[in-house]
């Protein structure tokens, strides 16, 4: 087990009566690439903040390596935050940027101008020290930030959406540039976003969070494989969310076909969510499998294809390597471990799980 | 506690803000003339506001050059930002550069370049010339909000409207217009607000006769300013806060339009805003129209040029009334700038009152003209024949003035801060009246005191007496509160100081309002003066002029005038209906000879004499 | 934009045409005016002129008081602008209007005000005495003239250090604060370079109509303290000596060349710096 290094205790913070963080606790570990990820207005953002000391919890506690720094000024905390459009110093240049926070510990010039230079190469812009930060393109400018930050060797690395300000490609190259950083400084990264691939592609841990609350948390794939709710599983992938009945342990009806699975414990005949991701979808002859259903739209991806299929009143959403021609008359068949059970929140809490600007596609 | 702090700072920063403001509302609420007294509460400076022609004519005026010189800049200034859009870095910087001038530059600078350059172009300074200096500085305000939005736009979507085959005039409205339109607004609305509260600019490209309200307050502010003018300013501060209030409460009502049905909501508010913009500027022309003068007949005129507060302003509506002559009516400081407007043009007035000794300059230089008593009974009739023969002095042969008001020169002291008698001009040496001394603001008045002092004539051309007296006025300047006109009846009045050289008219007026002052004409002698009417060489309407001295001749005209302005007339018909006994027999007003035979008129010294008395008041005036 | 070369004269034309003839050449005529004797000969005269006593004094006298009421207008406003700027964006309109609305009263009647407050009678005085203090003596004095160009030009400080402290990205701050600067150093190595476009335009906005005011000292100084600007006016309005006005105004314009000139310089060192 890996030794604990922040902990929120039963941290609740509200602006304006507005609740953001509702009673949130969690714990990180040392040397863990973590990811808050949720939709804007989730407290994603909110949480890192108050890591950083830039907001006070109203009510709670946070732990910092066994010990409270709640009320400690961020200059005092041993953590350093890359922020949302990289925040430079735009009056001073990338040397003196870096420098920044090494001046104010009085470090010796030597040391600093050693540190720039290490700095500078391994965020591969060597020999940039005396450009101003505006006349940087958007992905030079977020390596300097985090030369910026690393050059201080805080224990904790915070990233409040680093990449959103980037394009799909320079998106990636950071990516992996991250997690290099990440192997190579041998630090814990908290990282906020609302990007669920960036989060599946870099993160040891991720928090799903929404509403003020935390939804989910575990490996990226347990996430994706195992959603717990259908707000989780709407958020992390594609897939087909319905509506369905849990019969008894080991079968669901969904649109009126039962389909045998492999949970228990949800009672009989309890109305249920399930998720069903488009790769686990199989399409096979008609007759051949456990409902009947029509092509009605293909789209090429590259890899394979991208299927929608009538079935049982349901658009259901195929991902498979074969060609099926619009019409084609099929049956879906679904193995029973593939198919995500899960508990349908009462619909008071359906409110809190679901926001309102990307409601999750339910379907009878 | 830092929020606390905050607030504590931001209060006391509005505290200092609002303060000047809300005495001036105090003071449109006060029944009393003067600013230093509370009389007790009153509408009537209100009422007597929309009476007020010359106020009126000068908001109207205000307004009307506000909202023209707006429209102006902002046409001229975006289309010079479309231009600019289509420019290489050369033309853009010229016309960024060329704007930036009047915003840097003084305003005096600005304001004293376009004066010049209406003199060398001859144009007649007044509302065209101001019109023109209020779209010069308005357009950089227009591009200082619009071109930075004009450079942010792509030029994708005007490309995209003139694919989609709309004209260019249609593409500019369609597609870059509406995205300009709220700095457009911004940029108008900063322009007019310029507009409205510009004076150095104005002040120097305005012509005679012509006023805005600053430069009206201005002429005001140096004697005493009307009470209908705190009552206007704040009608217009309350108009001001009451649209800010109405406007921040239909953006918080209407806030982030969520449904389409609120888009069309919003977009008929819209329209009822601009709806009620365009009725107020409507109005705004009407009015000026009405009360500007821009397009009233030229014809029937008379151009009066009077001392400051000199006149009851009801004989003007009067002698309005009774000959339907329009009169445009203009103030003055000084002898000395009535001089100096004169001289650069003379054809500015038709009818003016300087005092005496400007008048034999202005007989000497030839300009003002010899008038025709015939058309002016009441002139020979009612004006006593002793003020005629004093008037010889200056006017030998009385061909080319009528004595209007007279009277001495002498402190006014305040019974209750001074015990001693005063009886000479010494006491204003004392220190013990350090800082409660008040001198006129006029180079002859000031000197003749000290002239006086040291048993001179107040009429030397000797340059040692008038040094020698020079030297004791720089040396009295430490003891004098201020040097001013006519504030200082309302400072005496309010006792801001014990003393202070005036002039026997004020004194009555003074005396009157408080009791503790008393008069004395000093035993070294003093300043006996007359003013009187006369008509310039170049007059552009001798007839209506001799009218309207005619009319001042008047005596109920004359005695309503003394009455207001209280300065003694030489009108023997009007001194005998004076209904206040103590009045009539005032020796302020109507002095012994004895006090008359120790007094002097002022004469005029000569060209080179009056240099040299400038010169020393330069040095007077700033202590060295 | 493409656009047809006739188009864009077409519309650039009035704006040429109208500075060139309403600014252009009015400064060129105070240049020669300002250059130029009474019959039109060359001379340095003019300016020479402000080394003479009565101009020196006024001139210097100017220098002291509209400096002294810049540097307070600045310490003023800054604390306030940072107060401004770190409300919320709801509000901060309102405040803001609340600064500016003052604006709306004509400057002369806000000015005239004053004089009712200071005098020795006045507002200001009817307070102390209320309160058990001594009265001051105000009014006429130099003090009287630095209370007027803080009161009139204030608002034009407060704006654009508002504008340039609202324009700082707030995580700017928190990235200085979170790489261990302290509130204090934060504040003079990060927020204080980055308000220096605003600290200029405000020091430009307040010092240069302060340096060529007449109005605020005939007014409050009765008539008994001269500015450059009074001088200037006189020259204009009583002795009609355009060619000495024009001279001394060609002084003024040196402030306004050498304020060009270091705003001109701080956004070079800028863009070499990239």
């Amino acid at each position: 087990m890996k030794k604990e290094l922040i902990r929120l205790d039963h941290v609740s913070k509200s602006y304006d009566g507005q609740m953001i963080l509702d009673d949130l606790s969690l714990v990180i570990h040392e040397n863990e690439f973590v990811t808050l990820l949720g939709p804007s207005g989730c407290g994603k953002t909110t949480t890192l903040r108050i890591i950083g000391g830039f907001e006070k919890p109203d009510t709670g506690k946070v732990i910092f390596d066994g010990e409270d720094i709640t009320d400690l000024a961020p200059n005092k905390r041993q953590l350093n935050t890359v922020f949302q459009k990289y925040a430079l110093f735009t009056h001073m240049d990338v040397g003196e940027n870096i420098a920044f926070g090494l001046k104010i510990k009085n470090k010796p010039q030597s040391y600093i101008d050693d540190k720039i230079r290490y700095a500078l190469k391994l965020v591969n812009l060597e020999g940039f020290e005396h450009r101003m930060p505006e006349s940087l393109s958007g992905g030079q400018q977020q390596r300097i930030a985090i030369a910026r930050a690393i050059v201080n060797e805080p224990k904790v690395l915070l990233l409040d959406e680093p990449l959103g300000a980037l394009d799909l490609k320079m998106r990636q190259d950071m990516q992996y540039e991250l997690i290099r950083l990440k192997n190579e400084l041998g630090i814990t990264f908290i990282y906020v976003t609302h990007d669920q691939e960036e989060a599946l592609t870099m993160s040891d841990h991720i928090i799903v969070m929404n509403q003020g609350y935390i939804q989910q948390e575990g490996s990226p794939e347990d996430i994706y494989n195992e959603p717990e709710n259908a707000f989780v599983a709407d958020f992390i992938g594609d897939s087909n969310l319905m509506k369905a009945t849990f019969v008894r342990d080991g079968l669901v009806r969904i649109l009126d076909t039962d389909f045998p699975c492999v949970d228990k414990g949800f009672g009989d005949m309890k109305p249920v969510d399930v998720v069903i991701r488009p790769e686990d979808v199989e399409l096979v002859s008609r007759g051949q499998g456990q409902m009947p259903g029509v092509v009605s739209h293909v789209i090429f991806k590259g890899v394979h294809y991208e299927l929608e299929v009538q079935a049982g009143g349901f658009e259901w959403l195929v991902h498979t390597t074969k060609f099926f021609e619009v019409g084609t008359e099929v049956d879906i068949r679904v193995d029973p471990f593939n198919i995500q059970v899960m508990n349908r929140p009462a619909s008071e809490d359906e409110e809190a799980i679901s926001p309102e600007d990307e409601p999750p596609v339910l379907q009878e | 506690m830092r929020k606390t702090l905050e607030k504590i700072y931001m209060a006391l920063i509005l505290i200092f803000m609002y303060l000047p403001i809300a005495v001036m509302i105090v003071l449109s609420f006060n029944s009393s003339k003067s600013r230093t007294v509370w009389g007790g509460f009153t509408f009537k400076w209100y009422v007597s506001l929309f009476q007020d022609s010359t106020i009126l004519n000068a908001l109207a005026n205000t307004l009307l050059i506000a909202l023209i010189s707006t429209l102006a800049a902002t046409f001229i200034g975006t289309l010079t930002c479309v231009a600019m859009s289509g420019m290489k870095r050369p033309g853009r910087a010229f016309f960024t550069g060329v704007s930036n001038i009047p915003m840097i530059n003084a305003d005096i600078v600005t304001g004293i370049s376009l004066m010049l350059l209406f003199r060398a172009l001859h144009f007649d300074q007044g509302f065209a010339t101001v019109l023109l200096a209020h779209i010069t500085f308005n357009i950089p305000y227009v591009l200082l909000n619009v071109w930075p939005k004009m450079k942010s736009l792509s030029p994708s979507t005007y490309e995209a409207a003139l694919d989609l085959g709309a004209s260019p005039f249609l593409a500019f409205r369609k597609a870059v217009l509406p995205e300009l339109g709220p700095s457009i607004v911004a940029g108008s609305l900063m322009a007019f607000t310029m507009s409205i509260d510009d004076f150095i600019i104005t002040y120097f490209t305005k012509g005679a006769g012509f006023d805005t309200l600053s430069t009206m307050i201005y002429a005001q502010v140096k004697r005493g300013v009307h009470p209908e003018i705190y009552a206007l300013s704040t009608l217009l501060f309350a108009a001001v806060v009451t649209v800010l209030l109405l406007s921040g409460k239909v953006r918080r009502r209407s806030g982030v339009p969520k449904k389409s049905s609120d888009y069309q909501k919003q977009r008929v508010k819209t329209k009822i805003l601009a709806a009620a913009a365009a009725a107020a500027a409507g109005a705004i022309v009407v009015l000026g129209l009405l009360y500007g003068g821009v397009f009233s007949d030229a014809g029937n005129k008379v151009y009066v040029y009077n001392a400051g507060d000199y006149i009851d302003p009801s004989v003007i509506t009067q002698f309005e009334e009774e000959t339907g002559i329009e009169v445009v009516y203009d103030e003055f400081d000084s002898n000395e700038l009535m001089y100096a407007k004169l001289a650069q043009d003379d054809s500015a007035y038709d009818v003016i009152c300087p005092s005496d000794y400007m008048i034999s300059r202005l007989i000497q230089e030839d300009l003002i003209q010899p008038l025709d008593f015939d058309a002016m009974p009441d002139a020979t009739q009612y004006i006593g024949q002793q003020y005629y023969k004093s008037a010889q002095a200056f006017d030998p042969g009385n061909q080319y003035a009528v004595p209007y008001c007279w009277g001495t020169v002498g402190i006014l002291y305040n019974t209750k801060m001074v015990d001693e008698p005063v009886t000479s001009w010494d006491i204003l040496w004392d220190p013990k009246y350090s800082g409660q001394i008040l001198m006129q603001d006029s180079i002859r008045d000031c000197l003749m005191v000290a002239l006086k002092k040291d048993g001179f004539s107040a009429n030397s051309t000797d340059e040692a007496q008038v040094a020698q007296a020079a030297q004791d006025l720089i040396s009295q300047r430490p003891l004098v509160q201020a040097y001013v006109i006519d504030q200082a009846r309302d400072k005496m009045i309010g006792n801001e100081a014990a003393m202070a050289v005036i002039y026997s008219g004020e004194a009555i007026y003074c005396a009157r309002e408080n009791p503790d002052l008393a008069y004395v004409v000093p035993d070294e002698g003093s300043n006996v003066w007359i003013d009187a009417w006369c008509v310039t060489k170049d007059a552009k309407n001798k007839e209506n002029a001799q009218v309207w001295i005619n009319f001042m001749c008047r005596p109920d005209i004359a005695l309503k005038n003394f009455e207001y302005i209280t300065y003694s007339t030489p009108n023997v018909a009007a001194q005998e209906e004076i209904e206040d006994e103590q009045i009539r027999n005032s020796p302020i007003a109507f002095p012994d000879q004895s006090v008359l035979d120790r007094c002097e008129t002022f004469v005029y010294l000569g060209e080179k004499a009056d240099r040299m008395y400038s010169d020393y008041w330069k040095k007077i005036k700033s202590g060295s | 934009m493409e656009k047809s070369r006739k188009a864009i004269v077409l519309q650039s034309s009035p704006y040429l045409v109208w500075s060139i003839l309403f600014i252009i050449v009015p400064l060129f005529m105070v240049l020669y005016y300002g250059l130029t004797d009474e019959e039109g000969n060359f001379t340095l005269a003019n300016i020479a002129a402000i080394a003479q006593p009565e101009q020196a004094r006024a001139f210097g006298l100017a220098l002291l008081l509209s400096l002294a009421a810049t540097a307070i207008c600045f310490f003023l406003a800054y604390p306030l602008a940072m107060i401004l700027a770190r409300r919320r964006t709801g509000e901060r309109g309102l405040v803001t209007t609340l600064f500016l609305l003052p604006m709306w009263m004509n400057f002369l009647l806000r000015t005239f005000a004053w004089m009712t407050i200071l005098e020795d009678g006045g507002v200001l005085n009817g307070i102390l005495s209320s309160l058990g203090l001594p009265a001051v003596h105000i009014i006429n004095t130099s003090g009287a003239i630095i209370i007027g160009m803080v009161y009139n030009f204030l608002p034009f400080m407060i704006l654009p250090l508002y504008n340039s402290l609202a324009s700082i990205d707030g995580n700017v701050i928190n990235a200085a604060r979170d790489l261990g600067a302290t509130a204090v150093q934060t504040f003079f190595s990060v927020v204080l370079p980055l308000t220096v476009p605003g600290i200029l335009s405000g020091i430009t906005m307040v010092f240069i109509p302060a340096l060529t005011t007449f109005a605020i000292s005939t007014l409050l100084g009765g008539s008994k303290i001269l500015l450059i600007g009074n001088i200037i006016e006189q020259e204009f309005t009583l002795t009609y000596d355009w060619n000495l006005g024009s001279g001394l105004s060609l002084v003024l314009m040196v402030f306004v060349i050498i304020n060009i000139v270091v705003s001109g310089l701080t956004e070079k060192r800028e863009e070499v710096h990239r």
